[in-house]
């Protein structure tokens, strides 16, 4: 894993714990992995929400028909990345 | 030429009325419905009437309370939060409703509002009105139903009263309101939107669109009080555009996801607890090309926050949009005053 995914997954993991008000997890200790859907239990207004502070952080649109293919903060770290590695 | 200016979304959120309002209807976004068809029977027929289109209407029906209970119970296990009990009469079984009410106690029940549901049955009441006492007379074939709805009603925090504009009660609806206004209770808009294959005279047209929304915006301002309306609902529901055309239509029917969303989670049960995701929407059976429904908005509506979020006017009529749909559907939800007067474009998803 690159630093820069690394650093991109910590940030992620940050946005979701402040804005969704998750407990008993830190960005350090959030599993990446973990299914945000099932296993963390948010739905699209709560995905619409993280999407609209990824925006302001990272400047790339995050499309809202591609939301239900973000399902782990590894798969939405890995979607900023090609985005920023693209042309848009 | 002026350069187009590109907000971030903490800029938006960053004006503090907004920012106020964000927060009140984000408290919200937990809300997750199905919808129930409680009984096939109705005391009245009302023509365009979209339970009595398609198979549904032929279901067998559940009395059993226990059976109603074993599935409450369950939608709630799965994450359901709110409950629209809807065809094609719920007042005709009030058990069941309280049944629901037990289980999930937020919710909203669509009525006719001539037998009152009971008042522990503490969920909103959409009382449905489809002009003045003539039309009513003509098109459901019932006497004198405003003037009953509202007796069964009066003084009832539960009840909003939701007046179908077809093109031939646009005008009515002054005497309407003002009716409504007069007695203390509150009032929402909707659109008749076609049931499939129904090609009669209730079917908008472009005209009757225009005149619609000149109606609304009229009755808006002249009773702010009694009218829970916004500015952006009008826009969104009398376009030429259906809300599908607009806002890409969430519900199962019109969107083959299951990972997230109403994709996922939503049902419409039938009177025998069953479903069938085809048929899965909350007006189901109406053309979703002519759909303006006031129930599909405030989903459809409500679900595109991301794209709305572009500039502070944008994200204002989406937020009137919200506040409207929550204080239309939710017990205890009070609407706050419009944030945006004016006749916002829905935004396109670009």
């Amino acid at each position: 894993m690159s630093k820069d995914i690394s650093r991109t997954i910590t940030r992620i993991a940050e946005i979701l714990i402040n804005e969704l008000k998750l407990e008993d997890v830190t960005p350090e200790t959030f599993d990446p992995d973990l299914d945000l859907v099932d296993e963390v239990g948010i739905d699209s207004m709560d995905m619409a929400t993280v999407a609209l502070f990824l925006r302001d952080e990272y400047k790339i649109r995050i499309d809202e028909d591609d939301y239900p293919k973000l399902t782990t903060v590894r798969i939405i770290a890995r979607y900023i990345d090609e985005k920023l590695n693209s042309n848009e | 030429m002026s350069a187009q200016v590109e907000y971030s979304f903490s800029d938006i959120i960053g004006d503090p009325v907004i920012r106020e309002r964000w927060e009140k209807v984000r408290r919200y976004f937990f809300l997750r419905e199905s919808t129930y068809d409680m009984s096939n029977r109705c005391n009245i027929r009302c023509e365009g009437c979209y339970y009595f289109i398609g198979d549904k209407q032929f279901a067998d029906e559940n009395n059993d309370a226990t059976a109603w209970r074993e599935l409450l119970v369950s939608e709630k296990k799965r994450g359901i939060t709110f409950v629209v009990l809807a065809g094609a009469e719920p007042s005709l079984v009030p058990q069941l409703c309280a049944v629901c009410y037990d289980v999930i106690p937020l919710g909203a029940i669509a009525t006719n509002g001539l037998k009152p549901i009971p008042r522990e049955i503490d969920y909103r009441i959409h009382i449905s009105v489809w002009g003045n006492d003539q039309t009513s007379q003509a098109i459901r074939k019932a006497p004198d139903m405003l003037v009953r709805q509202m007796a069964n009603y009066k003084d009832d925090p539960r009840a909003v009263f939701v007046y179908t504009f077809t093109p031939f009660n646009i005008d009515e609806a002054r005497e309407v309101t003002r009716l409504l206004a007069e007695n203390g209770q509150q009032i929402t808009f909707n659109m008749f939107s076609a049931p499939v294959g129904y090609t009669g005279q209730l079917c908008h047209s472009p005209a009757s669109l225009q005149k619609t929304r000149a109606m609304m915006h009229e009755l808006l301002t002249a009773y702010p009080q009694t009218v829970l309306f916004s500015t952006y609902n009008i826009v969104a529901h009398t376009s030429e555009k259906g809300l599908h055309d607009l806002f890409s239509c969430t519900y199962p029917r019109m969107n083959p996801s299951t990972d997230i969303g109403l994709g996922r989670s939503f049902r419409q049960y039938r009177t025998d607890l069953q479903w069938n995701r085809d048929a899965a929407c909350c007006v189901p059976d109406t053309n979703c090309d002519d759909c303006r429904h006031y129930a599909a908005g405030s989903a459809v509506v409500t679900a595109r926050m991301y794209r709305h979020a572009i500039d502070p006017v944008t994200f204002s009529a989406w937020l009137d949009y919200v506040d409207t749909y929550l204080a239309v559907w939710v017990r205890g939800y009070d609407k706050g005053p419009n944030l945006c007067a004016d006749f916002i474009n829905p935004p396109l998803n670009t």
